[in-house]
């Protein structure tokens, strides 16, 4: 099919409106959504989960399933009404000139073609070339995208790939027929961070060297500050504001937005001083929106009798923007915007107490036959944990930070008895528990280290209702002496966690994310935990409700003198609520210290490009761009010598080729800080910050 | 007197049925008005293939609880003259308070066609469901324990499986059911006066009919060891129940003289809970290895809970829906090869009103009159095809929450 020449916006968003229908009823989705796509532009739309974001995006692809239907508005692309095509018509106009590009890449390639030909296929259908021709394309394309040995890996197949390398391939893939528009539906959530900075770089450059306009759908504001031109928030259905980024960021004139900015940690915010300030109640159910203006229940400047009157439209902001900047509020003239945050309840600062947990030389190897069957043949050493020390004190957050891969989740099993170590010591309260599993230690040491889960969906049993989970675990740790004891016993801890004592009789499939979150918490402190370890516990939450878990944790663990262990991949919150940082590469702990020694210089290479790879959403702060080459190395098959010296940038700067042959020692630097790296230290002493705020 | 038109004759046969028209009627009503408070079983009523399974169930469901009230005739009652006699034929010399037809004929001994099915919906939905659930308990108390611990566990119990899967179940059903494999076995003196003899499928039956009450047992002492008090209760009781049916069932002498097995009875039953559960038991074993891996069975790791508390409180109920949906579509297969079985000769007594026997019974004289065979053969596919639209329909449902 020709390509049309077509000078206008690319993209055209009138008033749409997309509903669902149910059984239930008609069920809107997006409401009164208009957007404006300009060539070469990039435009970002954030909002938390169920605000419709991926809604927009699959009513511009006109593939809404058989429930969804366009009940208003029109969508225009290059000028043509796509509504309004036929279904032989948009074929054509799917993967040549819109492409889309989905959050699980191995979802989006076929497992049993080769990559090369999956590629091929695009221009041989859309453009008819021949097979010689698709292939040159292909290599150049895949060149593009910054995949080492193109020739190979047109070869391969998809499972041969890594995450990152598969995302990148469906990058390709969609490039393969320089579409005008590309659309990225959260295109590295599934991901690791420094895999995701690769991505992004990539996505970046190829907007610029194409010309492709790209809509960029993403619940990370950090990430669109990073790849986006403009950008617009999305809640419930409705776009509340929208603009260029800097209006946005800057001069944010819509409440939610303000109150997303507000949740989210950014460099600066502090546990003790600047608390985060969580948005107050729930998002609401498509079926269950209020009138007026949706964010009304939850909005601080919500006014009765005129909030939630009557549809509010969007509307320009007077002032704030130059550039097509609109806010869905009408309050926004009244507003003072410039009003500093009211502090929120400071507390002081908790200092940590005894040692409650001392780890020295841990070491955690599994051992892996080639046959599983049968036994024999090839025995393979997986070294998950190799020579961890640390120690962990009463009322103290220790973060525990890494990508996939990195040994943290065997820690954490190894702390609990459901592995035993291989090496070294783990002692809790002086007593030693490396070697008891789970079922050998007695009930006031199981209770004493409890786990907080990562995913809220698969934390609660699905079957019991929550009041007798957490009564089961009261059961367990031998709490309370009758079933009424316990009863009692549970709706002080459901108190504790501040949900409704309601909620006891609830199954958990009527709570949402954060709720859930909440009755894990209350589990885990049910029989009065010393020390918690926190897998991730807020990552897969909205940022709205990230806030408020999180706060949650710190004042229980303020009140009980509780010992935290925070494992989590994001350096925003880990600065925001961690003591001391411990960051793990490998099996390996590559650098340990307080949280100002680990995120100021000296870094280790890897936190350097840790901090650098994280997206910050606050546009005055500058970072140093450090992209990794390459994926993690898999744990079966670990790089010789320094386990991080496949990726690093400072391999050069070490003499006589140290870093391939030795595995360096654990050194300590100024004040408590610790590296495990062969940089001599007047390079250390040469590293600037990664993060700079500047001045305003 | 006139023999029945067709048109009469349905008449009769829906008049004859009006406790099971009551019964549906109330019974969808009391649904229909409650489902939004019945989980996925109120949800059946939102899918229409669900809704038609759920009503020819039914349908069979309450045929057998009414089969005295809607039998126009007893199942083994002869009349002289009515030898492969037409539906809709009267009776002759019917005094006055008996049934004056043959609503669907007379078959090869002059028994009442339409009484038999009724008599025979009876036999079928007692012994399918039951043997189905005995093979769910042995599947999945075996299953379990291969999923969760998986190493030598489940290779040592996947290779029994696959060992029973790969005999051949027509091959297996004849040596099970000949005479010579029955007596062989020395007979041991039991209580009561009664023997009971040392044969395969005898010893086979001891075996699984274990399988429940130890399912039971450990069901409740993984999870009420807590509680002491309501722990014993519950152990007591179960043990109890299960020695009274146990010594009913197995050994065929019930002290108290209210349960016992036919020895027919028994070899079929038998037969069909041992090459069910095999097929239950790769289930089980799959959604196993499948629930383990969620965070709450690793909270419950963590917190110190036995295997078996894991197994049965955190995994089995979350493998319910596929579980449910495989229990309806396995009574169906059940019902088949009882059918298949009674049609062999392998199954119950000859003179059995069950479905295979009458098909069979009815097949040899097929030229003569279609309907002893016709009829139990339409009875047989309906009730297996709402088993199988009521899978569907639960299948359906389940995956959408």
């Amino acid at each position: 099919m020709a390509k049309w020449d077509y000078d206008g916006p690319i993209l055209e968003i009138e008033n749409l409106s997309i509903s669902f229908f149910t059984r239930a009823g008609e069920i809107p989705a997006v409401m009164d959504f208009s957007t404006t796509v300009m060539p070469g532009e990039a435009m970002g739309l954030v909002g938390e989960s169920g605000c419709g974001k991926s809604t927009v995006a699959l009513g511009v692809m006109q593939d809404l399933g058989k429930n969804g239907e366009i009940v208003g508005g029109t969508i225009k692309f290059k000028g043509r009404n796509l509504n309004e095509m036929s279904e032989e018509e948009l074929r054509d106009l799917r993967g040549s000139e819109i492409a889309m590009i989905y959050q699980e890449p191995m979802a989006s390639l076929n497992p049993a073609m080769r990559i090369g030909q999956q590629l091929m296929e695009v221009p041989i259908i859309h453009e008819g070339v021949s097979k010689a021709v698709a292939r040159e394309m292909a290599i150049e394309v895949v060149t593009d995208v910054k995949l080492p040995d193109p020739e190979r890996i047109l070869d391969s197949y998809p499972h041969q790939l890594s995450g990152g390398q598969q995302q990148r391939i469906v990058i390709a893939m969609a490039l393969m027929s320089k579409p005008s528009l590309l659309i990225l539906d959260e295109p590295t959530t599934a991901l690791d961070v420094t895999v995701e900075a690769g991505i992004v770089d990539l996505v970046k450059g190829l907007g610029e060297k194409y010309g492709t306009s790209m809509l960029f759908i993403s619940h990370n504001l950090g990430l669109v500050l990073d790849t986006c031109d403009r950008l617009c928030v999305m809640y419930s259905g409705e776009a509340v504001e929208t603009g260029s980024i800097e209006d946005v960021f800057d001069k944010m004139r819509h409440p939610y937005t303000q109150a997303l900015f507000r949740s989210i940690p950014l460099p600066g915010a502090d546990k003790n001083a600047a608390p985060l300030v969580a948005i107050p109640g729930n998002f609401p159910l498509p079926h269950e929106r209020p009138s007026g203006c949706n964010f009304g229940p939850r909005c601080d400047y919500f006014e009765k009798g005129r909030c939630n009157k009557g549809q509010i439209m969007m509307d320009p902001v007077e002032g704030g923007g130059r550039d097509r900047h609109e806010s869905r509020c009408l309050k926004v003239r009244e507003i003072d915007w410039k009003a500093p945050l009211v502090a929120g309840d400071n507390s002081a600062r908790t200092e940590p107490g005894k040692v409650v947990l001392k780890v020295d030389n841990l070491k955690k190897y599994y051992e892996v036959a080639a046959n599983a069957i049968f036994g024999g043949g090839d025995v393979r050493v997986v070294k998950a944990n190799e020579t961890l020390s640390f120690e962990a004190r009463e009322s103290e957050t220790l973060a525990i930070v890494g990508e996939s891969g990195c040994g943290k989740s065997t820690l954490a099993k190894v702390l609990m008895g459901l592995e035993t170590a291989t090496d070294g010591t783990v002692t809790l309260n002086g007593d030693n528990i490396e070697n008891l599993p789970i079922e050998g230690r007695d009930t006031k040491t199981v209770s004493s280290i409890q786990m907080v889960f990562q995913n809220p969906f698969d934390t609660l049993n699905p079957s019991m209702t929550v009041g007798s989970q957490i009564i089961r675990a009261l059961e367990i740790f031998k709490v309370g002496n009758t079933p009424a004891d316990r009863r009692q016993r549970m709706l002080e801890l459901l108190d504790l966690v501040k949900l409704p004592r309601a909620f006891a009789d609830r199954m958990p499939r009527q709570l949402s994310g954060g709720q859930k979150q909440r009755v894990g918490i209350a589990r885990a402190f049910a029989g009065s935990a010393q020390i918690v370890v926190a897998d991730e516990p807020v990552s897969a939450l909205d940022v709205s409700v990230q806030a408020a878990v999180t706060d949650l944790l710190m004042e229980i663990q303020r009140e009980n003198k509780t010992t935290l262990l925070f494992i989590s991949h994001d350096l925003s919150i880990v600065r925001y609520l961690a003591d001391r940082v411990m960051v793990m590469y490998l099996g390996h702990v590559v650098e340990m210290g307080t949280t100002e020694e680990v995120f100021s210089p000296p870094y280790h290479p890897y936190t350097e490009a840790l901090l650098s790879a994280v997206p910050i959403a606050d546009t005055s702060v500058q970072k140093k761009r450090i992209v990794l080459d390459g994926d993690i190395p898999s744990a079966m098959n670990p790089p010789s010598g320094c386990p991080f010296q496949t990726r690093c940038n400072h391999k050069v700067n070490v003499p006589n080729n140290l870093c391939e042959t030795e595995v360096p020692p654990m050194r300590d630097l100024a004040g408590s800080q610790q590296i495990k790296c062969h940089l001599a230290q007047n390079w250390l002493d040469q590293m600037e910050p990664v993060i700079k705020i500047a001045a305003e | 007197m006139e023999p029945l038109s067709s048109l009469q004759i349905l008449g009769h046969v829906l008049q004859q049925f009006l406790p099971v028209w009551v019964g549906m009627l109330v019974i969808f009503a009391l649904s229909i008005m409650t489902k939004t408070k019945t989980g996925l079983y109120g949800k059946l009523f939102d899918s229409p293939i669900g809704m038609a399974g759920f009503a020819l169930v039914l349908f069979w469901v309450l045929t057998a609880i009414f089969a005295e009230s809607i039998m126009t005739h007893a199942a083994l009652e002869t009349a002289s003259g009515m030898k492969f006699k037409a539906p809709g034929t009267p009776l002759r010399g019917a005094e006055a308070g008996d049934f004056q037809w043959y609503l669907f004929g007379g078959d090869n001994l002059a028994r009442d066609v339409f009484s038999r099915m009724v008599a025979g919906s009876q036999i079928v939905l007692i012994i399918a469901p039951t043997a189905t659930l005995f093979a769910f308990m042995v599947g999945i108390t075996l299953g379990l324990p291969a999923g969760y611990f998986g190493g030598r566990t489940d290779t040592v119990l996947s290779f029994l499986a696959n060992l029973v899967l790969a005999f051949p179940v027509i091959l297996l059903f004849y040596l099970l059911v000949t005479p010579e494999i029955r007596a062989a076995g020395t007979e041991i003196q039991i209580w009561g006066g009664k023997t009971w003899v040392t044969s395969i499928p005898n010893l086979l039956a001891a075996i699984l009919f274990l399988f429940p009450i130890v399912f039971l047992l450990i069901l409740f002492q993984s999870r009420f060891f807590t509680q002491p008090k309501l722990r014993n209760i519950l152990v007591i009781g179960v043990l109890l129940l299960g020695a009274w049916m146990y010594s009913g069932l197995t050994f065929n002498a019930d002290p108290l003289g209210i349960l016992g097995m036919d020895p027919n009875l028994l070899n079929i039953f038998v037969s069909v809970v041992f090459v069910n559960s095999p097929t239950v038991y790769r289930i089980v074993r799959g959604l196993a290895m499948d629930i383990q891996t969620r965070d709450y069975v690793a909270a419950a790791q963590t917190r110190g809970e036995g295997p078996w508390y894991i197994m049965l409180w955190e995994i089995l109920p979350n493998a319910r829906g596929p579980l449910i949906v495989d229990f309806c579509l396995r009574i169906g297969y059940t019902t088949i090869l009882l059918g298949t079985l009674g049609f062999f000769g392998l199954g119950l007594s000859p003179e059995s009103p069950d479905w295979g026997s009458t098909i069979n019974e009815g097949r040899k004289l097929l030229s003569l009159t279609p309907y002893p065979a016709l009829i139990p053969a339409l009875a047989l596919m309906s009730m297996v095809l709402g088993l199988n639209l009521l899978a569907d329909g639960l299948r359906e449902q389940s995956l959408k929450d």
